[in-house]
């Protein structure tokens, strides 16, 4: 159980910060990445390096697509890997 | 994560146990070894495996296992401690000190002040050199007498155990030395540059 | 889980947590801490868990602790007696509250058990807080059909020290074959009838059942109780094979 849905749901920490950077329900965006051009469901991708940080690999092809860090100094967000993430609309 | 389970509100009445004075503010010590990666677990043969020391755009050395596995051996037993605080005490690792390799390609000084681990994966953490001479640094090949399991970076890491364990990067293939120095994986997202557990060294301005 | 469970199973002992339900105050040193652990196999009476504590540095402390609930009883229960300037007691009594964790690991034990299908008479002499095991036996008894004729023979400090006493007392008043006496070693009551003093030979004698009817004796407190006790029980005739003691201490607190 270490995809993002199911960690969120299940109100692990370091998911939550995914939940708290962004408005809509992240779990539902669509991610594409920027090495590869690879689609992703960010609810479906592995969440790895759990408590250091959010860090989201490109399922095809590696390629680091998000890292989220919370520090006492602030929360960095970095998505350089990532060529755009598209939030869908409910009622589509 | 795997923790020990803590007793809440319960403090130890021993004042002059050793693990106190092993361990560096805010951490506390676990029995258990737990496994933490910025990604997949790579499936690496030995048979591919191979080691770099690499200056600007060539290769000072590079080993196959065969060969890494030939080269002086030393075995240590240290601390380590990870950012996320939990510490091991008495942990046993076997492998190839930074000194040694460096005389191996006879250098009788280090060529450059910084380096950066490259590690399969894609993970980086840059690590100032004089943290890696003097035996402060090695790339281990055994942990507890055996091969380091994949989870834990095997077939060999680099160790570096008197900075947070980040900087041990798993899985290291290649040390790049550097003139400048440059963050990596976790240093360029908030976490320190240098990591001292005993300055409490996590973050980014800390 | 019925008994006959417990005894078969051969698992591997692990730590589990234990969530802790209440705390009863059973006397002015004594508490019972009522647990319901996460993964509990079942035990048979008389059996104890190992607790372990760890501080936030790292340290750890485990003491044993003899299980005082029936393995029939829903919570698992276990008691325990203040221990001076000791390092665990002190915080089971003080410090854990209901709601806490406590890690532990069990049950332990196969040669200081009872179970109801043993039908000799049983005859249970208790020092102190050694008396936990020997009430997981009582209580067992108590909830099983066994009727086997049986004696308690209980030693502490004073009436107030007299762990569980209320239940004992209406244990002994419903049950014909159940006997309760005490022996009250510092303080007694001014109309005390009981014994004063130590657990002697001529109270021994006195309660035990015979040696030709082969009681099963159970003996647990403090040592130096349990071996002045097993010794008089061997000078009274009593086959050792048939005497089991288990020693509380020094408990190295």
């Amino acid at each position: 159980m270490n995809n993002v849905t199911d960690l969120v749901l299940d109100g692990n920490a370091t998911a939550n910060l995914l939940r708290q950077l962004f408005v809509p329900d992240i779990t539902l965006a669509k991610i594409r990445c920027e090495a590869c051009d690879c689609l992703s469901c960010v609810g479906s991708l592995t969440l790895y390096a759990a408590p250091m940080g959010v860090v989201l690999k490109c399922a095809d092809c590696e390629n680091v697509l998000m890292r989220v860090v919370e520090t006492p100094h602030g929360l960095w967000l970095e998505m350089t890997g990532a060529r755009n993430l598209r939030f869908v609309p409910d009622r589509e | 994560m795997d923790e020990t389970h803590i007793s809440r509100g319960f403090r130890s009445k021993r004042q002059e146990q050793a693990s106190k004075n092993r361990l560096p503010p805010g951490q506390y010590v676990t029995t258990d070894f737990p496994v933490l990666s910025a990604g997949p677990t790579p499936q690496i043969k030995v048979a591919d495996w191979t080691f770099a020391l690499q200056l600007n755009g060539s290769l000072l050395g590079k080993w196959s296992w065969e060969e890494f596995e030939a080269l002086p051996q030393t075995t240590i037993e240290t601390d380590i401690h990870c950012v996320t605080k939990w510490s091991k005490l008495g942990t046993t690792w076997q492998g190839v000190t930074f000194d040694d390799l460096l005389k191996v390609v006879g250098l009788s000084q280090p060529p450059a002040p910084y380096i950066m681990a490259h590690c399969d994966g894609g993970y980086t953490t840059n690590v100032p050199v004089a943290d890696l001479v003097g035996g402060r640094g090695m790339v281990v090949t055994r942990y507890e007498g055996l091969p380091i399991a994949p989870a834990h970076g095997g077939p060999a890491r680099l160790l570096v155990p008197h900075l947070y364990f980040w900087k041990s990067g798993k899985w290291v293939r290649r040390i790049r030395f550097m003139q400048k120095d440059e963050r990596g994986f976790w240093e360029s997202l908030g976490y320190h540059n240098y990591g001292d557990p005993w300055k409490e060294q996590r973050y980014d301005g800390d | 889980m019925t008994v006959t469970d417990a005894v078969v199973s051969t698992r591997r002992i692990e730590w589990q947590l234990a969530e802790v339900r209440d705390l009863v105050i059973e006397t002015p040193r004594v508490k019972s801490l009522l647990l319901r652990p996460a993964d509990w196999p079942g035990h048979l009476a008389g059996q104890h868990v190992d607790v372990r504590l760890t501080a936030g540095d790292g340290y750890q402390a485990q003491r044993s602790y003899s299980i005082a609930s029936a393995p029939e009883d829903e919570l698992l229960a276990l008691t325990v007696e203040r221990v001076k300037d000791g390092e665990v007691s002190p915080y089971l009594l003080d410090e854990l509250r209901a709601g806490d964790q406590l890690e532990l690991r069990g049950p332990i034990g196969g040669y200081f058990v009872w179970t109801s299908a043993s039908d000799a008479p049983l005859c249970l002499i208790a020092g102190g807080a050694g008396v936990t095991p020997l009430m997981a036996m009582l209580r067992h008894r108590n909830r099983s059909s066994s009727r086997a004729p049986a004696v308690l023979m209980y030693s502490t400090r004073s009436l107030e020290d007299v762990i569980y006493r209320d239940e004992i007392d209406a244990m002994a008043r419903r049950d014909n074959s159940l006997r309760v006496v005490h022996a009250l070693t510092r303080e007694q009551p001014k109309d005390w009838r009981g014994h004063r003093g130590r657990i002697d030979k001529s109270m021994l004698a006195a309660n035990c059942f015979p040696p030709s009817q082969n009681p099963a004796i159970y003996v647990c407190g403090p040592t130096a109780f349990v071996e002045t006790v097993s010794g008089l029980l061997v000078e009274l005739e009593f086959d050792p094979l048939n005497i089991k003691t288990e020693r509380f201490g020094p408990s190295g607190e």
